[in-house]
């Protein structure tokens, strides 16, 4: 009899469990991106971890790096100067076309508005059910990172925008791979819209061209638009790997993104709204 | 039990560090979960593993609560089956690992494809080495964990 009713008890906290789990999920189906309050304390309490075992590693490196490792300084040093001139020469030149555009006194504010803008971060975390759909960052609130801030890699490539939960020294970004992101982008060069929707599996898909557009092909590399209000025009987003007409209204256009998710480390966010600036 | 919690995570975070890979090949949070359900019965093995998979799910963008219900019902069986069969034995434990995590992995998988309406990403087919290499690592780290705890008393 007294066994009988401890695994009636067992079967009865393992249901209460399971019930309780189920009323979170049926709770948050229709909230979509927003967290609850229970996932935002886990989140709080558990990211601070992820925060230290990186630095920790990081540290490390950074010793290996400056102490043992200086033999390589001095050639790393001529490789650094020699990008730093052909980084400026590119930069002279791209201010000269941008000329065309705006007056010396708009491109210098311009500039120095974006220097002042930009954050840098590190990933100290990926997602833990599908790498293509999120990461953390080891910068929050107390930064000034709030939500829907344009997240770039190291070469300007756009990754994703900012979104809940944020605690206080860690935020997590919305890669544009997540099959929930969607970014409003353009082919360079040609005047189709478009909308960039991840696909979760390190691909994207570019939806709403219709079949009779023949302007897009193969190879395009699309920049962001700027109609979503979110992400700012002129991001290098990614490149069109193929594009098939179907019978449909639209066509089902396959796209590269241009970050590389194993290089993804140091990170730009864009504090300033893209409003303000373009 | 609360210190294995914190490693596995602190594993999990540099796991993901070295490589991507490895975070669909192995998981560590199912194997505490595994060890103290085995150890310590099922209850334990139901709320540490809803406690591990609501971890898991706050580091994941979606639905709070998805891994949260696979590793409960992992851990519970777990914990219901070791009570049962004796599963000690390098290859009777490491089957029963390589069990348990497929039908994990088959839960959370569903589930995901039934409230996401989208397939689960495979990472060009590691996920489904997941079971195999897990049972591999966990029984052997289950057996010398054993093997020292009696070599110790």
């Amino acid at each position: 009899m007294p066994y009988s009713w401890k695994k009636r008890k067992n079967l009865i906290i393992l249901l209460s469990l399971i019930f309780l789990q189920l009323i979170l999920i049926s709770v948050q189906v229709p909230l979509g991106e927003e967290e609850n309050y229970f996932e935002k304390v886990v989140f709080t309490v558990f990211s601070p971890l992820q925060h230290g075992v990186v630095s920790f590693f990081r540290g490390l490196g950074n010793f290996w790096k400056s102490y043992i490792g200086l033999h390589r300084v001095h050639k790393d040093n001529e490789r650094l100067r020699e990008e730093m001139f052909f980084l400026k020469q590119e930069n002279n030149l791209l201010r000269e076309m941008l000329k065309v555009y705006r007056t010396e006194k708009e491109i210098s504010g311009l500039s120095l508005d974006l220097q002042k803008n930009i954050l840098p971060a590190r990933v100290i975390g990926i997602d833990a059910s599908n790498v293509w759909k999120s990461l953390n960052i080891n910068k929050g609130s107390l930064d000034g990172v709030k939500k829907n801030m344009v997240v770039l890699d190291k070469h300007g490539h756009l990754v994703g925008r900012i979104i809940n939960p944020i605690s206080f020294r860690e935020a997590r970004v919305q890669m544009i791979t997540d099959t929930e992101s969607g970014v409003s982008v353009i082919p360079e060069a040609k005047d189709v819209p478009g909308v960039l929707i991840g696909e979760g599996n390190g691909r994207c898909k570019l939806e709403f061209i219709i079949s009779t557009d023949t302007a897009i092909v193969e190879g395009d590399r699309l920049i962001t638009a700027g109609f979503d209000g979110i992400y700012f025009p002129g991001i290098v987003v990614g490149r069109i790997l193929s594009v098939v007409g179907v019978e449909g209204l639209f066509k089902i256009i396959k796209v590269e993104p241009s970050f590389k998710i194993q290089e993804l480390d140091l990170l730009a966010i864009i504090t300033v709204d893209s409003k303000e600036v373009f | 039990m609360a210190l294995s919690v914190v490693a596995a995570f602190l594993l999990y975070t540099v796991l993901s560090k070295i490589s991507l890979s490895l975070l669909h090949l192995i998981n560590l949070f199912s194997l505490v979960v595994i060890y103290f359900a085995s150890e310590r019965g099922e209850i334990c093995g139901a709320c540490l593993g809803t406690f591990c998979g609501l971890i898991q799910d706050s580091f994941s963008l979606g639905v709070f609560g998805v891994a949260g219900v696979s590793k409960t019902l992992m851990g519970f069986l777990a914990g219901y089956f070791a009570g049962k069969v004796n599963v000690t034995p390098l290859k009777r434990s490491f089957l029963f690992i390589f069990v348990l995590i497929s039908m994990e992995l088959f839960i959370w998988a569903s589930l995901f494809t039934f409230i996401f309406s989208e397939r689960v990403s495979t990472g060009g087919g590691l996920l489904f080495f997941q079971p195999l290499l897990t049972a591999l690592l966990g029984s052997a780290g289950l057996y010398f964990i054993r093997k020292k705890k009696k070599s110790s008393s």
